[in-house]
């Protein structure tokens, strides 16, 4: 048993807080409060780097294939409320695309990744609540698909040129890269102002070679871009609830009332303190999964623990950071509010506590 | 033991919402649902108040002498209820608590000028209690009134001053005296936002909801615009936090929303033979709210019915405070959990569910648990009084 970091990824920690931390100041962040919250200079800068070919093969251009790497990306990203929306690109897309595709698109796709092409995704759909099972459709037609259906809060679909598309057909479940110029794109605004779209897909017409996995595969794909986006999403929610806590921590040992400083509060001190018991928890079960799915492609369960936590820690973390802020956590001028916009996004993009609760009883129970 | 709501209750309410659902014109909805409207402030929203003061709507709680209709608590909270369940943003803080202590214990102007007005609806108060330094330990405020040959001079600076930017006067909490213990300097004071000392510079918070920083330089006032007794301020701003804090908690507002949240599942198929509403975990959830609101509906009840009888009974105030304003979050958690994603989209958006009205209260929810006296001192208040406890710290 070892948890210790790996050197290069205190590395990749330290430097990507380095670059984010003059990348978001309360300045920079300002701009991307209303418009669209895209932050193409930084963006760039990551791409640069070389930091969006963390998890991804060595053979394909990137540093490897680690998940947890690709994980510092996102709870960084969360703990400096970056307005960079990656998590279509570079794990449905390049992830999934990395462990079902063999053939030749596969090096070309991840490599313009790697150098700056955003592609994105769009699973999920208004109302279903079973996303492996869309309501999204393709028929069959020769060597074609023709494909219809909505799907929404597809991240930065303005700016892909290829979305992935989860749907069914005769075949099953399919994931299939369709042009963006094929589809009508409506923009939505969301509580934290993230880049979402929704996608309508009328009659779109793809060649089979669109389907990025082999045959038979596809639920087994959905399957797997599912958790992994659970898993690297609730990074990020890590990275947002590390930053609350740290200013709850650094604010209630300033702030006075009553001649002195309100962290010796008894009450005060243990509702930090259980921001941080939560935080550790929500830390480990998202370690524990990431690890996992380096070598499984199917670890549902692993993935719903750290939704779960993910989401309770986001809601009782935003609450309480607020709380011991008093009026200044919800002002506008101070860092905090953002954070709690982007909690209640973590907390619900990808189902919430109660529904994956629900979702995870059912598997224990019934030995899945 | 009776617990219901009897006839002439009933009829209050009825009576109530049929008035509402009058005043509540498609002009004022349209101008209520302008972000710089949501407080009121605006023409509609005046037109409004004005009508309710000529239909003796407001100063439900003054004493008849005073020009009230003298309702008793559970009345009183009936009204607030309905009011509350329309989303009209009525200004509680000026009809119900600054306007009957003006006119109980104000000068001879500040009856005739201002506490009239009020019951006209003509007039509104924004309050100035909460400075940079004294949040919670509001008794340290530092905004001075010094006294001169003719009144008072006032110097300093207020934060969190709601409705400051469309109210006529300021409700403002002074220290008189710099001598004393912090509570026993402090007086009240009528501050007119017309002066041309006085300033302001807006706040703007995650709720959107406005409020503002107010600065007070040299601005002179009359002996007549002090309130009550030099140096007794404190006794008239804690009876006015206790006067308020029930209505903070009102039930009607969630309930409202509980039931359309409960249309809205019912309502959406999720496939082709199921319901949202057909989910077991979101028929946990409803329960779980539902039996929160039957508490919090009981507690707010009984606790109008010890008001009824005289009592004010301390722990029980304080338990309707941290449990109502908890709940609240909670409530709406469990709501949004339900809608799901679809309940992050803002009230812009395509897919928006009910006016993304879930959207914008949870953001609003976590002010009540540190507003209105932040709810660790409620606990240690129900430890103390409730449980008998010895003092902490
Ligand atoms: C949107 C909004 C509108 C407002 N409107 C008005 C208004 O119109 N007029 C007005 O005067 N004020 C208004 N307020 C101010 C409000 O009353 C204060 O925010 C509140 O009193 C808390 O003070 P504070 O913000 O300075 O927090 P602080 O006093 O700094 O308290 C922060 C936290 O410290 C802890 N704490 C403090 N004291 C203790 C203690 N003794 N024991 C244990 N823990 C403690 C609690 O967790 C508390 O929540 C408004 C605030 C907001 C956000």
């Amino acid at each position: 048993m070892d948890f210790s970091e790996q050197p290069h990824q205190t590395e990749i920690r330290d430097s990507l807080n380095k670059i984010l931390s003059e990348h978001c100041s309360q300045e920079c962040l300002k701009k991307y409060d209303s418009g669209f919250k895209h932050d193409e200079d930084l963006f760039s800068l990551l791409s640069g780097n070389g930091y969006l070919g963390l998890g991804i093969n060595e053979k394909y251009g990137g540093s490897g294939e680690d998940l947890y790497d690709l994980g510092i990306l996102f709870e960084r990203l969360g703990y400096h409320a970056a307005p960079l929306s990656l998590s279509g690109c570079l794990v449905d897309v390049a992830q999934t695309i990395q462990k079902f595709n063999s053939d030749s698109s596969c090096n070309k796709i991840l490599g313009s990744i790697i150098a700056g092409e955003i592609y994105t995704s769009a699973i999920l759909e208004p109302s279903n609540q079973d996303p492996e099972n869309p309501a999204t459709s393709a028929l069959i037609e020769g060597n074609e698909l023709i494909i219809s259906g909505t799907k929404y809060l597809s991240e930065l679909a303005s700016i892909a040129k290829n979305i992935l598309v989860s749907v069914n057909s005769d075949e099953g479940v399919l994931l299939v890269l369709v042009k963006s110029d094929q589809v009508k794109l409506t923009e939505l605004s969301s509580t934290a102002n993230s880049p979402l779209f929704k996608v309508d897909l009328e009659s779109v017409r793809v060649d089979r070679k669109s389907i990025i996995h082999e045959k038979g595969k596809g639920l087994e794909a959905l399957r797997y871009l599912l958790q992994i986006n659970m898993v690297m999403r609730s990074y990020f929610a890590l990275g947002v609830n590390e930053k609350m806590t740290s200013l709850i921590a650094s604010y209630t040992s300033e702030r006075e009332q009553f001649g002195r400083v309100i962290g010796t509060f008894q009450a005060v001190s243990h509702r930090a303190a259980n921001c941080f018991i939560d935080l550790e928890c929500h830390r480990l079960v998202n370690q524990q999964a990431s690890i996992k799915l380096n070598t499984s492609l199917d670890c549902e369960n692993d993935a719903l623990v750290s939704k779960i936590w993910a989401a309770n820690t986001s809601h009782r973390t935003s609450y309480s950071a607020q709380h011991l802020h008093g009026g200044m956590g919800v002002d506008k001028d101070y860092v905090l509010w953002r954070y709690c916009l982007l909690a209640k996004e973590c907390e619900l993009i990808n189902g919430s506590a109660s529904q994956n609760i629900d979702r995870l009883g059912i598997n224990i129970t019934t030995n899945q | 033991m009776l617990i219901e709501l009897n006839p002439k209750q009933l009829k209050l309410r009825d009576e109530l919402q049929e008035y509402f659902e009058g005043l509540f014109t498609p002009e004022l909805k349209a101008e209520l649902n302008l972000p710089e409207y949501f407080e009121g402030g605006g023409p509609e929203f005046k037109k409004a108040m004005r009508t309710m003061g000529s239909d003796g709507w407001i100063g439900l709680s003054w004493k008849k002498e005073l020009g009230g209709k003298e309702l008793s608590p559970i009345e009183q909270y009936i009204f607030v209820e309905t009011i509350m369940r329309t989303g009209f943003p009525f200004p509680f803080l000026t009809t119900e608590s600054v306007g009957p202590m003006i006119a109980e214990h104000g000068s001879e102007w500040a009856k005739e000028e201002i506490a009239t007005k009020i019951l006209k609806g003509e007039i509104i108060f924004g309050i100035g209690y909460s400075e940079p330094n004294s949040g919670t330990d509001l008794a340290s405020l530092q905004t001075k009134a010094i006294k001169d040959n003719d009144g008072f001079l006032i110097n300093g600076q207020k934060m969190w001053t709601s409705l400051a930017n469309f109210s006529d006067y300021i409700w403002l909490a002074t220290r008189t005296d710099f001598e004393v213990k912090n509570h026993k300097g402090i007086s009240m004071f009528i501050v007119p936002t017309n002066d041309p000392g006085f300033s302001m510079s807006a706040i703007n918070t995650l709720g959107d909801v406005r409020t503002n920083a107010t600065f007070y330089d040299n601005i002179h006032v009359p002996d007549s615009h002090l309130v009550g007794k030099l140096n007794q301020g404190w006794s008239l701003i804690t009876s006015q936090l206790n006067l308020e804090r029930l209505a903070l908690v009102n039930h009607g507002p969630v309930e409202e929303l509980y039931k359309d949240v409960l249309k809205t599942a019912q309502a959406t198929k999720i496939n082709n033979d199921q319901y949202l509403s057909d989910l077991s975990w979101v028929k946990h959830n409803f329960a779980q709210i539902h039996s929160g609101i039957e508490a919090l509906k009981l507690i707010c009840w009984k606790q109008t019915w010890i008001m009824e009888s005289g009592q004010l009974n301390m722990a029980e105030a304080s338990v309707a405070k941290v449990y109502g304003s908890e709940f609240f979050i909670e409530a709406y958690r469990l709501m949004m959990e339900i809608i799901g994603e679809l309940s992050i989209l803002k009230n812009n958006s395509e897919f928006r569910i009910l006016n993304a009205r879930l959207e914008r209260m949870y953001r609003t929810a976590s002010i009540l648990t540190f507003g209105g006296g932040t709810n660790e001192v409620q606990r240690d208040i129900i430890a103390m009084a409730g449980l008998l406890m010895p003092r902490t710290r």
